[in-house]
């Protein structure tokens, strides 16, 4: 299993929201993708799911171009958007069924009550999505992703609605779907919460790659990246 | 056959939403009602002409009515980015069409069931035997509008006054179904039979199987642009 990204670019308009980006990433790979506003970050995401196409450029995993319309590329790459993805009407359970049913995995119902018991769901599973709350809705969304199993999976900015217990559920989940050998790429603004996780990171400035190292002990050069390229809001410890 | 799996996965989701909100087909049937009494108090028609205006004026409430069920018609997509996770998904985007088309078309035919029978009391109509055909003429001509409306509507999607697009590009592709359901509708009404218009007929039948077949090969391209 494997993520090539080969000059890969993309314009909206006259506007550059990405130019000449390569990745190559490994099996097990988790990488966290840092970046200020505007940087490019969800675009890289939406590229690499397959929802936007590139202005150039490719992107090919396990083999399969993600660009092309294939189905069986689509099948390995998740999408994990903390509180969207669901349908409002359906109830908790509803959704899981729907999707798993979608990526014909037909899960036994007791995989999804195991999935909605980790994430602390399985009273609420008759409950429609539209009345939960927004971190509620993550859960579902990670119970969703870890009954689906994704090669490669893509989470844009995750923290902002979790509570603690769902922050540790979150990454719980993370690091045990990389030990299978899975991709996992994060977009946070969460530079120390994302680095504890990651295993490689990845700058994006103004649509450029501007940093790409595996994660060392101790990391003067992302020490360095982080001064000249990120927001100095908040404090960042190696 | 991962097509039709497919295809009633996602019609069991939409009927299910339906069911809960309600929302579309109660619209649907209060609007195509109104209309229908509306245009019972405003045309005085004389008997010898009600077989000529009666089809036009039943097909413009259908023609009104159905508008409103596109316009809803990929709502529960719209609300989360639900569209992106089917997207996302290895969904067979012909699945996603043939799903909406027949999402409509069991809505417009339920309206349809209910409005017609209320069109020909309103309108004094004679010769109940003559209902089985025009249901026949009713159920292609609500097909053309279904496959074609879905397309339009997936091509408006993302445009920002798009319950104002969808009629205008939706209604000039519409009039060889409009005219073929009229005109058949008009000789069944006035003869007891199709007739010559047993050529409008095969039209409409045309329309629907190339615009059917159209709409799977090309709804990959529609969804995504």
């Amino acid at each position: 299993m494997r993520l090539t990204v080969n000059k890969l670019a993309k314009a909206y308009g006259f506007l550059w929201a990405l130019r000449e980006l390569n990745l190559d990433l490994p099996a097990g790979a988790f990488v966290a993708l840092l970046g200020p506003n505007g940087a490019g970050k969800t675009t890289l995401l939406k590229l690499l799911a397959g929802l936007i196409a590139p202005t150039t450029g490719a992107i090919q995993f396990d083999g399969t171009t993600v660009t092309g319309n294939d189905p069986k590329a689509r099948k390995q790459i998740g999408f994990l958007a903390p509180a969207d993805h669901l349908y409002e009407n359906l109830t908790v359970r509803e959704n899981l069924r729907f999707f798993t049913s979608l990526y014909q995995r037909n899960d036994r119902a007791a995989n999804i009550e195991a999935a909605l018991e980790t994430v602390g769901l399985a009273q609420r599973r008759d409950e429609f999505v539209g009345n939960l709350s927004s971190g509620l809705k993550c859960r579902v969304s990670i119970a969703k992703w870890q009954l689906l199993q994704p090669g490669l999976l893509l989470l844009d900015e995750p923290y902002g609605v979790l509570d603690g217990n769902g922050v540790d559920l979150l990454e719980r989940f993370l690091r045990s779907h990389c030990e299978y050998g899975h991709i996992v790429i994060m977009a946070s603004h969460h530079v120390s919460r994302a680095l504890k996780l990651c295993n490689r990171a990845v700058i994006l400035h103004q649509g450029r790659l501007s940093f790409d190292e595996a994660k060392q002990q101790p990391w003067p050069s992302f020490a360095q990246a982080f001064n000249e390229f990120l927001p100095h809001g908040e404090s960042w410890n190696s | 056959m991962e097509l039709l799996t497919q295809t009633y996965l996602l019609l069991w989701k939409d009927l299910l939403l339906e069911l809960r909100r309600r929302d579309s087909v109660l619209t649907m049937f209060f609007f195509g009602t109104l209309l229908l009494f509306v245009f019972h108090f405003s045309f005085d028609l004389p008997p010898d002409k009600v077989a000529e205006m009666a089809p036009a004026l039943l097909w413009l409430a259908f023609l009104f009515t159905g508008t409103l069920g596109l316009a809803q018609l990929f709502q529960a997509e719209r609300e989360n980015h639900c569209l992106d996770a089917l997207l996302l998904s290895p969904l067979d985007r012909g699945a996603l069409f043939l799903a909406k088309t027949s999402f409509n078309l069991i809505l417009m035919l339920l309206v349809e069931i209910i409005v017609m029978p209320l069109f020909w009391i309103l309108f004094n109509l004679s010769g109940w035997n003559l209902l089985p055909q025009l249901f026949l003429v009713t159920l292609l001509g609500t097909i053309g509008f279904c496959v074609l409306g879905t397309i339009m509507s997936a091509l408006t999607l993302r445009a920002r006054a798009r319950e104002l697009l969808l009629p205008l590009v939706l209604f000039p592709l519409m009039i060889p179904v409009i005219l073929a359901t009229i005109r058949c509708m008009e000789s069944v009404l006035k003869n007891g039979e199709f007739g010559d218009a047993a050529s409008w007929l095969k039209l409409l039948l045309g329309f629907d199987v190339i615009f059917m077949t159209v709409g799977v090969l090309i709804f990959d391209w529609v969804i995504e642009s």
